[in-house]
């Protein structure tokens, strides 16, 4: 079974495939984590706030989903800018501690699922009525829409935030930030901007991951504390500031996990993953990496004496 | 649903009191009098992911209620229902039944999900209070102490039954057996395994997945490979949807088969035509068997606006309020005080209840045994297929 | 009245969890949020023993202590060499991947909990005896940490949190001191964790996890991280008011999310009203 060529191409196909709003949610997390060097859990609230948004939007007020999308970013990214804005701010400005951050963003994660949990109840719901999706079998491999739809959407937001980063001022801004908040407010660069903006493409990003994980299976208020995990286990192996290894880290986990079940029990696939994390942590405090390839620097031959 | 067959409700309110709880002719004003009302504990889900059942097993307990209490309540004494939530979770179960035991001195209680039931166990026992478990499967439930019984018939009858008739009937030779990885499925899949093998088949494939778990390929990869005739599903209702839609996606077509949890209008909707042919048990009769069924099912139409989730155990607990307003009457008729010990005692001593909705009660030590009904899905519909008994 | 002191019972055991918390962090200044792994070894161990050793409650409840020492002592050396941010998330990542351990096997009782722990003392005077022992001890628990902080090696550790650099340039080993608390905190709440179990006879995992560490993190920063009596006043609001909630007659379907919402407001405004808590410790600014 493990030779079988076919089979170890679906694992790779489906595991990358799944792994998509993995790579979106972690993107998210860790690019905050970047700019403003905070593991902003509130994330795990913004979640729920984007799926029941859309959730509401396609079944309760009949909206089509080109419409739902938008409408659910946009509360998605109110939520994000009212928690920066007064929260996150106010405890920049007294100084606190990474503690009081964590309890806080917890917190508000929390204060958001039960609301959630209020106004939806807790039965799972997913964003269409049904969750299956039209297969088609390329060599031997069985690929759904879904599977595409994923694909597609990861790949053009993962290369728009590249580019944006990459050209834009505003993306500048933020690695700048990124680096280093109080030399960039030296130059001129607003760190309070730079952080909103950070807060709307993570929002962004969540609402495009809880579009994924809502068409695939149920979700309930809860889930999303689960999938923060995932984020937070490959932000801390892709190395702290590095949100694209962030985001490969989070296809190799899901590969590792699914790959892992061939070999061993489904039960176990969990435990994996925290085992993995506990010692990459031990033994790759700073995320893993591998030592570079140095040019061996040219030295200038020494002059014999005498010439 | 099937036809409409059988009593109307006024018809089926007379059977009611043939049942033996009618008080004598207090009529409506048992209210109005003010007389002291019988408690009856309830500790269900109400919020947390299990609530979709928990909510509706309350819905169908105060409909049982509420016939009671139309029918002069018992003794002329209203029934009342002490509801507390539990959100599935153990620890909250205990919190629940303390406050019911030595707050609110209710002399019993309804009670369901395995860990739950377990947890409650002991506080019961020590406080003297009946725990009566209706849903939870475990068969540990039979052994849990003096005042913990099940009104539900215990994993062991239905799943022994179900890999026998997969075997014996269906003519499966090889099963795969997947399994959520908790109280509900490993017992479950246990007792599958055990009797299938013994019936002389063999178990391809037995393996278990994380309750969080979304993503099954590697699984259902070893499952192509294990080439089973036939798959058992034992899990929730949140995963067993995403296992059958990503099991087909792969291209298995094997007959699958669970219990009752995926007994389940929500799960049609998301797997449509992916759910056909799809097997599940039921411990209670459908509409075609018992003619109480069906108007309780309009009942449900009528008043909430749908089917109710988990057609079986709605009936069981409509039953168990039923069984219990018939438990406390003969404490009273005894001139017994309500108490735990007192109501346990009426219980085993009156041992036969011949409950509506699903059929005769039999009381045998702590458990019951009931005939299992099997139900496929045909045109999209749950449709009876056979009844083992 | 049994219902009540049963939640007085509960107050006791996270007084004793809030307070040895407290020692870790607000003391100590170790960022983990892996304490109530340790309540679970020491709930656990103790269950065990009891179910298959048949041992006296004390030696199980010290044997609890025990294990969690140890544990938290491996956890210290490997983690501690790192500090801040991943202090704070290697101990997440031990906390969850050792319930997992505990949910995958069935010695433990899986996911489905370990019930039948046997009953120690039996007949009306249970509850009002296990107040006497868990309240005991939770105030013996108090005393002793603040009795540690007030005298010589109080001091140490004051500054070894407060200016680490310093400390280690005279000559004290800040690496064993913070392993020397973690471990007593931890075992403090090992022994948490057997009262737990003895006094409610189940155990199981669900009972560990993020969100019992959301719970006795905030029992610590809203009574008042750094200080004596914070976190038993953390400890008796927060479990009282969710409680007192439940009295209020809301519509059952309603009760578990609006309790929820009421306690995590109440947080947050006392979070941004009064960030030293509320008995006022230590604020909550970064130390460096």
């Amino acid at each position: 079974m493990l030779t079988d060529p076919a089979l170890l191409l679906q694992v790779l196909w489906t595991g990358t495939v799944t792994a998509s709003s993995y790579v979106l949610l972690t993107v998210g997390f860790s690019l905050t984590q970047k700019v403003t060097g905070l593991w902003n859990f509130a994330q795990a609230g913004f979640m729920g706030i984007a799926f029941y948004a859309m959730y509401f939007a396609l079944n309760h007020l009949g909206l089509p989903l080109l419409l739902a999308f938008p409408f659910a970013c946009a509360c998605t990214i109110i939520a994000a800018l009212v928690t920066e804005a007064w929260g996150l701010n106010v405890l920049r400005a007294r100084h606190s501690s990474h503690l009081t951050f964590f309890i806080f963003t917890l917190i508000v994660a929390e204060f958001i699922i039960y609301w959630l949990t209020l106004l939806f109840g807790t039965e799972p719901q997913t964003l269409f009525k049904s969750i299956m999706s039209p297969v088609h079998i390329v060599w031997e491999i069985a690929i759904t829409d879904w599977d595409l739809v994923a694909i597609g959407m990861t790949a053009v937001f993962v290369a728009a935030l590249a580019g944006f980063l990459r050209w834009t001022k505003d993306g500048q801004f933020l690695v700048a930030v990124a680096d280093n908040a109080k030399l960039a407010e030296l130059y001129g660069i607003s760190a309070r901007r730079a952080y909103y903006v950070t807060a709307v493409i993570a929002a962004l990003f969540i609402t495009g991951a809880m579009y994924l994980v809502g068409t695939r299976g149920g979700i309930t208020p809860n889930k999303p504390l689960e999938l923060i995990l995932n984020a937070v286990i490959a932000t801390l192996l892709g190395g702290m500031g590095r949100v694209f290894m962030g985001a490969l880290a989070s296809v190799v986990l899901a590969l590792i996990q699914s790959y892992s079940v061939l070999i061993m029990s489904s039960r176990w696939q969990n435990l994996l993953l925290y085992g993995f994390l506990f010692v990459a942590i031990v033994i790759f405090p700073r995320g893993i990496h591998f030592p570079k390839w140095r040019k061996r620097p040219v030295v200038p031959a020494a002059v014999p004496p005498g010439g | 649903m099937t036809q409409f067959i059988g009593m109307d409700r006024r018809q089926f309110l007379a059977a009611l009191s043939a049942f033996g709880i009618a008080g004598a002719g207090a009529g409506r004003d048992a209210w109005a009098q003010g007389r002291e009302p019988v408690k009856l504990g309830l500790t269900q889900p109400l919020t947390g992911s299990q609530a979709g059942f928990g909510a509706d097993f309350v819905t169908a307990m105060r409909m049982a209620q509420k016939d009671i209490n139309d029918q002069g309540g018992i003794n002329g004494r209203p029934l009342e229902l002490v509801v507390i939530d539990t959100q599935a979770q153990p620890q909250l179960g205990i919190n629940a039944v303390t406050r019911l035991a030595t707050v609110d001195k209710a002399g019993v209680f309804i009670t369901a999900w395995s860990a739950v039931v377990k947890a409650q166990a002991p506080v019961a026992n020590r406080e003297k209070i009946l725990q009566l478990s209706v849903g939870a499967n475990s068969p540990d439930i039979a052994r849990l102490g003096d005042y913990v019984y099940t009104l539900f018939p215990l994993a062991d009858v239905d799943i022994t039954a179900l890999a026998k008739y997969t075997y014996g009937t269906l003519g499966k030779k090889k099963a795969a057996v997947l399994y959520i990885n908790n109280d509900t499925g490993i017992d479950a899949a246990k007792i599958y395994r055990a009797v299938f093998e013994k019936e002389g088949g063999q178990i391809a494939l037995f393996e278990a997945y994380d309750p969080a778990a979304t993503e099954f390929t590697g699984m259902l990869l070893k499952l192509r490979a294990a080439n089973p005739d036939v798959v058992h599903i034992h899990g929730l209702l949140v995963d067993v949807p995403l296992v059958v839609a990503q099991m087909r996606q792969l291209g298995l077509r094997q007959q699958i088969t669970s219990y009752s949890a995926a007994y389940n209008p929500k799960m049609l909707e998301q797997l449509g035509a992916a759910m056909e042919g799809f097997i599940v048990t039921s411990l209670a009769p459908g509409a075609d068997e018992n003619p109480n069924v069906q108007p309780h099912i309009d009942r449900w139409i009528k008043e909430v606006g749908r089917v109710p989730n988990g057609l079986p155990f709605i009936q069981y607990n409509y039953d168990a309020v039923l069984i219990c307003a018939r438990i406390f009457k003969h404490a009273l008729d005894n001139n017994k005080p309500l108490t735990g010990e007192n109501l346990r005692d009426s219980l085993l001593a009156i041992k036969e209840f011949n409950t509506p909705l699903t059929g005769k009660t039999v009381i045998e030590g702590h458990r019951v045994n009931k005939p299992v009904y099997l139900v496929t899905v045909k045109d999209g519909k749950f449709t009876p297929l056979a009844k083992l008994d | 009245m049994e219902y009540f002191l049963t939640i007085i019972v509960m107050i006791a055991i996270f007084i004793i969890l809030a307070a040895s918390y407290n020692l870790v962090i607000g003391y100590g200044g170790l960022a983990t949020v892996a304490h109530p792994i340790f309540y679970a070894l020491g709930a656990y161990t103790s269950a065990l023993l009891a179910i298959h050793q048949g041992w006296h409650p004390i030696i199980c409840v010290l044997a609890g202590v025990l294990v969690a020492g140890v544990a938290s002592i491996l956890l210290a050396l490997s983690a501690l060499r790192v500090s801040g941010d991943y202090l704070l998330i290697s101990s997440l990542g031990f906390q969850l991947g050792l319930l997992q351990v505990i949910r995958n096997f069935e010695f433990t009782g899986g996911a489905g909990g370990l019930s039948g722990i046997p009953s120690t003392i039996i007949g009306a005077a249970r509850t009002p005896m296990f107040l006497v022992i868990c309240g005991g001890l939770a105030i013996l628990t108090v005393m002793f940490i603040a009795w540690i902080v007030r005298g010589p090696y109080g001091r140490a550790i004051t500054a070894m949190r407060d200016e680490e650099l310093a400390f280690s340039t005279l000559g004290r080993n800040a690496m064993s001191m913070k392993v020397a608390i973690f471990a007593l905190g931890c075992g403090i709440a090992g022994m948490a964790g057997g009262l737990y179990a003895y006094y409610f006879q189940y155990v199981s995992p669900d009972q560990f996890d993020i969100l019992q560490t959301v719970a006795i993190l905030t029992m610590v920063v809203v009574g008042g991280m750094g200080t004596t009596i914070g976190p038993v006043i953390g400890a008796v609001i927060l479990i009282a008011v969710p409680q007192a909630i439940t009295f209020l007659n809301l519509p059952p379907n309603v009760m578990a999310p609006l309790q929820g919402i009421i306690f995590t407001t109440l947080v947050l405004v006392v979070m941004f009203l009064r960030p030293t808590g509320l008995v006022g410790g230590r604020s909550l600014t970064s130390s460096h």
